[in-house]
């Protein structure tokens, strides 16, 4: 077990480092990597939203879907499945990316922007723990989406093929294609640097199969401790890396901290949001990300939730900014907090009914 | 024993653990599956046992391998492949 510990310590460690990395070459700072802001970049560049400053196509999603697709392939992990509640899980993906863009960020880049001094990221992390009880509370009652089927393996090629599609596009740049001009969305580490990152976190992750929500999840619902290791390797090394490559942007404090606001509410809310949606659906945006390359298409359909959740965020003027939260914003929080209860308690209540009458059925001769 | 969800392996754990069986719960083995799931472990020799309470008590679960520790970690060897 020890070098198990390790393994997966060191696993966080390389993402934490190559985070570090990729703002030195020029990402964003605290945004080494950030699943929910590189989706939302990306959906910006297809011009499915038309916030200017945050619109690229971002290599290291491309990398991450890949990198899983290959090792997956190789490893003869890559199997074409689906049919697990898509559209609860398309509507949850909705609600976990607007959750995220309130916070500004995915739990990865809550870690990461902890590990730079970011203390606004540390009410993130105890809102994304309510989140990850409170969803722990419907698993423990009888919330599950479903077992996932075996399908066509063309499906399973589906997400790669996007994969691929966006990198065609990010090389060409055809007219259609939006690039941001300034912001966020204008700073990025070159191409190739991106994709390499990216391709090797993503064939880490699919080998330790290291998952945000999992290692809370994991923590609390098992006592098992494994995966939050992970969680603390990347922490860790990712400070490191900061220290080393990116020294002069390091500073601890909530105020001016680089593309995050701190409104102490509104991080914690947003962030039990997607830390519900995380659990209910098994995994946090890179976990998802990876599972789809690996041929999940139920993850597929999360991450085109999450790519619409994006493109409603920016559409309606909900998602965060450093000058704060808009009303809009709170209020798509505080729907998005209903709405996912009511989804799971409804799955709780039919799943409660049916093991009773399953039970009632089998269980006479049992229980006489 | 693996599960096709969580919420299978805590009934799993919550009905067998009312027998008085020794289970723990557990993330899948890297082994068994690239899932980031939950699976249970039990003493080899309740298995049978094990096996009849699930399909008496209706407990849907996926697979059932066999932990085989060897002296460099361990190798996990299918048994049954429902």
């Amino acid at each position: 077990m020890k070098g198990n510990k390790i393994k997966i310590i060191l696993s966080g460690g390389l993402i934490g480092i190559l985070a570090a990395l990729l703002v030195k070459f020029g990402n964003p700072l605290n945004m080494g990597v950030c699943v929910a802001c590189f989706y939302r970049d990306i959906t910006g560049a297809l011009g499915l939203h038309r916030a200017a400053v945050v619109q690229y196509i971002r290599p290291e999603i491309i990398g991450f879907i890949l990198g899983a697709f290959i090792i997956a392939l190789i490893k003869g992990e890559f199997k074409p499945r689906g049919g697990s509640s898509p559209i609860l899980r398309f509507i949850l993906g909705v609600f976990l990316m607007i959750g995220a863009l309130v916070f500004l960020g995915c739990p990865l880049r809550m870690i990461l922007r902890l590990s730079n001094g970011d203390l606004n990221a540390l009410v993130g992390v105890v809102g994304y723990i309510v989140g990850i009880i409170i969803g722990i509370q419907f698993l423990k009652r009888g919330f599950t989406l479903g077992r996932s089927e075996k399908q066509p393996a063309i499906s399973g090629y589906s997400m790669p093929a996007i994969a691929i599609a966006l990198l065609i596009f990010l090389i060409v740049a055809p007219s259609f294609i939006i690039f941001s001009e300034s912001g966020p969305g204008a700073m990025a580490a070159p191409i190739t640097y991106s994709l390499i990152a990216g391709l090797i976190i993503g064939g880490v992750i699919q080998r330790t199969r290291l998952c945000t929500a999992g290692g809370f999840r994991d923590a609390f619902l098992i006592k098992d401790f494994h995966f939050l290791w992970g969680l603390l390797g990347i922490f860790t090394f990712s400070l490191i890396g900061n220290l080393v490559f990116n020294f002069e942007s390091f500073k601890i404090g909530f105020e001016a901290q680089p593309i995050a606001h701190a409104d102490f509410l509104w991080n914690f809310l947003g962030m039990i949001l997607t830390g519900i949606c995380a659990v209910l659906l098994g995994g946090c945006p890179l976990r998802q990300t990876i599972l789809a390359g690996e041929g999940d298409t139920d993850a597929v359909v999360t991450i085109l939730g999450f790519i619409v959740g994006a493109a409603f965020a920016h559409n309606f003027g909900l998602a965060a900014s450093p000058k704060g939260v808009p009303d809009n914003g709170k209020i798509a929080v505080i729907i998005g907090l209903a709405i996912v209860l009511c989804i799971a308690t409804a799955v709780v209540l039919q799943n409660t009914k049916q093991r009773k009458l399953l039970k009632e059925k089998k269980g006479g001769q049992v229980n006489a | 024993m693996t599960f096709h969800s969580t919420h299978h392996s805590l009934i799993f754990e919550k009905e067998i653990k009312e027998k008085k069986i020794d289970v723990r719960l557990m993330p899948v083995p890297r082994q068994v599956s690239s899932s980031c799931g939950t699976s249970a472990q039990f003493p080899c020799e309740k298995r049978e046992e094990i096996l009849k309470i699930c399909s008496d008590l209706v407990i849907e679960f996926d697979e059932v391998h066999k932990i085989e520790k060897q002296c460099k970690g361990n190798w996990f060897s299918k048994l049954l492949n429902l």
